[in-house]
């Protein structure tokens, strides 16, 4: 605790949700690949499918009581992340200047940001669109693949494999900058407090127009 | 095929299907219809299939998303090298339920009747047009002779004949090849109930090669008769080594000494025979109609609803009350056999007029045998049942809907409500 | 000081009980939707088999002839050739026997 102004980005209820997301989507994507590439024997790749499923269904339940429980959150998230501007676009133009401070180790100017970076929101988007795309497609694929036209099953599962890769590939990115910036990794992992100056260098918008002061003892 | 089969004869076709390890996801959508299990491999692992279980009937072909199985067996190449032979006869036996299929693989609406246009496509590719229409009618005729012996038999002590045993009621239809191989193979004691009475393919088979030799002029020999079928577990049937009766005739009529020939040389499912007017450049959807004049291809109402789950049983009792009572039927439609439900019953009283006696017949039928056929062969086994007659179709809907018809991508052959099936293992 | 300690919080969000229905609705009617189309399909993965079924009957409703007995070329068959049903020629051309395959076969 370097500094003494802190900021509460990430409340208990966010963390937990997305403590049982990590624990429930890397062994769906790890199992995923492996379901697509089929590379174990028999009894494996039935291992392999419990997993999946089993993780599925805590993926499912995690989104669903979220929903209930942190309804507030919810709403917040989504207009946060559904919202563009001209701003967006110049932020990928220079790709959020990372590419720059990670291979040059040089900081450039970059549009200021809310909440969620451009990048963060596209991600934010692919999640929540991918996500639903992902439990009703899997659902379908499990219990009902016998009733449904096989035509229909047959492009349920292209979605399902399409939103899969997508989510996959991007995770990958969102892990590696999310541990890049252990601040953040602090507040989503430990305590959901990121400090007060490292908020207003990268979210200033965020800092500008929605933190307001409390006063505790 | 390097398996090991235990259940097929010398000269069968074991595994007329099998399942491509590189498409199939594991879903288990193939189990949940498949009669006998047959299925290999745990959810989530690829499937195979064990062909000593295997009907052959192609509803996991069907059936699949994502097209895994596949058909060993394709004829069509063979088939056209006949056609090309000036010196053979090619001889198309088609089923009832092509012509109310093969459109759809030329864009017409699903279940268009196009006979007039299959009769057409099959002059123009040079095959003899022999309506297997026709030999239901036979078959009717020979089955329920047969039917109203052993019923007269149960009910009067009436003998045959030729002497010869009689078989038991209730008596099964044996038309539908993957029924036969599940008796065969699961209940071997069912045996004695099936209908002694060929499948209609080959009767025509045998009926091409001994009478058709005749009408055609042409020698048995030089017959090549191809079935044309919308199941895929004909091809396995074809292939059955005692149908050679025509050969077996032939010979002892004609004191030959040829090399043996089956009576159905290959069968072509529908999906096939439209490949191959497409490879000889035939669209059957702009053909126009056309009538044949010979009489293989003169058919009643009767034998073309053999395509349809109750039809083989509707023709059966058009045909048994008209020779049991000596009068026809009024209204020939006999609904309550019709329909998508598992297992239908029907009651017919009528008089006999030999014995002058009133009789009840209660009659079954069966399709989908994969949800539907336990309870009933499960009373047969045990003595309890209350049917005399029963037919029974391994397809949900009867042969319409067989292994080898166009693939509808809008469909499923699940015909019970909707209801989720959680795989595990 | 606590390690819990904060000084910041975000402002809460007020929704009013019209928009959380209003979101509601929306969130119900894109989950309603999806189901109502899965369902619509899944009723009707058997119309297939109905129309083939439907135009077979139709060509029985078609035909000239609808018994099997009256079918005059079965007749000439029998009569040039067949004899009658279950004749000895019969037996040998149209039925047939079964095998028991869970003996051993060759």
């Amino acid at each position: 605790m370097h500094s003494e102004n802190m900021i509460l980005k990430h409340p208990l209820s966010v963390r937990i949700f997305h403590y049982l997301l990590v624990i429930s989507f890397i062994p769906l994507a790890l199992t995923g690949l492996i379901l697509f590439f089929k590379p174990f024997s028999e009894g494996a790749m039935n291992l392999t499918m419990r997993i999946h499923i089993a993780a599925g269904i805590l993926l499912t339940f995690d989104a669903l009581s979220f929903f209930i429980i942190g309804y507030k959150r919810v709403v917040l998230f989504l207009s946060r992340v559904f919202s563009v501007s001209g701003n967006d676009f110049k932020w990928f133009a220079v790709l959020g200047g990372y590419p720059q401070k990670l291979l040059l180790h040089k900081k450039i100017p970059v549009p200021p940001m809310g909440k969620y970076n451009s990048g963060q929101k596209l991600f934010g988007v692919c999640v929540f669109i991918g996500g639903v795309i992902l439990i009703f497609t899997g659902l379908a694929l499990w219990a009902f693949p016998h009733n449904l036209p096989h035509g229909t099953v047959a492009l349920l599962g292209y979605l399902h494999t399409i939103a899969a890769w997508t989510l996959t590939l991007f995770l990958c990115v969102h892990v590696f900058l999310g541990i890049y910036m252990f601040d953040d990794f602090k507040a989503m992992f430990l305590h959901g407090k990121i400090p007060y100056e490292e908020a207003q260098e990268m979210a200033p918008l965020w800092v500008e127009k929605e933190i307001i002061a409390i006063n505790k003892k | 095929m390097n398996v090991t089969a235990k259940t097929y004869q010398k000269g069968e076709i074991p595994g007329v299907i099998a399942i491509d390890a590189s498409e199939c996801k594991g879903c288990d959508a193939c189990k949940r219809h498949c009669p006998t299990g047959a299925i290999q491999g745990m959810f989530g692992s690829t499937h195979s299939i064990d062909v000593d279980l295997c009907l052959s009937c192609g509803q996991c072909l069907i059936n699949c998303p994502f097209g895994a199985p596949y058909e060993t067996s394709d004829a069509v190449d063979a088939v056209m090298d006949k056609l090309k032979d000036k010196g053979t006869t090619v001889v198309g036996i088609i089923a009832p339920a092509v012509r109310v299929a093969i459109g759809e693989e030329f864009g017409m609406p699903v279940g268009s009747l196009v006979t007039g246009k299959l009769y057409s496509a099959m002059k123009k590719a040079g095959i003899e047009i022999f309506d297997n229409n026709f030999t239901a009618d036979l078959t009717i005729m020979e089955e329920g002779s047969e039917f109203i012996l052993r019923a007269r038999h149960a009910v009067f002590g009436e003998k045959g004949e030729n002497g010869e045993p009689i078989g038991p009621l209730p008596q099964f239809t044996s038309c539908c090849p993957a029924w036969v191989r599940f008796v065969e193979t699961q209940c071997p004691s069912l045996i004695p109930h099936l209908s002694s009475a060929k499948s209609p393919q080959q009767m025509a088979g045998s009926v091409a090669k001994t009478y058709g030799a005749k009408v055609w002029g042409k020698p048995a020999e030089k017959i090549y008769a191809v079935g044309i079928m919308p199941c895929t577990a004909k091809k396995f049937e074809a292939s059955r080594p005692e149908f050679k009766s025509a050969y077996e005739y032939q010979e002892h009529t004609n004191k030959t000494h040829n090399e043996s020939y089956p009576d159905v040389d290959v069968v072509l499912t529908t999906r096939d025979l439209a490949r191959l007017f497409k490879k000889m450049k035939i669209d059957l959807a702009k053909e126009q109609d056309y009538t044949p004049e010979i009489l293989f291809a003169e058919y009643s109402g009767a034998g073309t609803i053999f395509g349809n789950t109750g039809g083989v049983m509707e023709a059966a009792v058009r045909t048994a009350y008209a020779v049991i009572t000596g009068n026809e039927l009024t209204d020939v439609e006999f609904k309550p056999v019709r329909g998508l439900k598992g297992v239908k019953s029907a009651s017919v009283t009528l008089k006999d007029s030999k014995y002058n006696k009133e009789v009840t017949v209660n009659l079954a039928v069966v399709h989908g045998i994969a949800r539907n056929l336990k309870p009933v062969i499960d009373q047969v086994l045990a003595g309890t049942s209350p049917y005399h007659f029963i037919e029974v179709m391994n397809c949900p809907g009867g042969c319409i809907n067989g292994g080898g018809q166009p693939i509808q991508k809008t469909g499923s052959s699940w015909v019970d409500a909707i209801r989720p099936w959680f795989a595990w293992k | 000081m606590s390690n819990q300690d904060y000084q910041y919080i975000e402002n809460p969000l007020h929704v009013t009980r019209r928009e959380f229905i209003t979101i509601t609705g929306i969130v119900a009617a894109f989950m309603a939707l999806p189901a109502i189309w899965i369902r619509s399909l899944a009723s009707s993965n058997n119309d297939y088999i109905k129309a083939r079924t439907k135009n077979l009957y139709m060509d029985d409703v078609k035909s000239k002839i609808r018994v099997s007995h009256a079918n005059k070329s079965v007749a000439r068959y029998y009569k040039e050739f067949g004899v009658k049903p279950l004749s000895h020629l019969s037996e040998e051309l149209l039925h047939t026997k079964y095998i028991n395959r869970t003996k051993a076969l060759s």
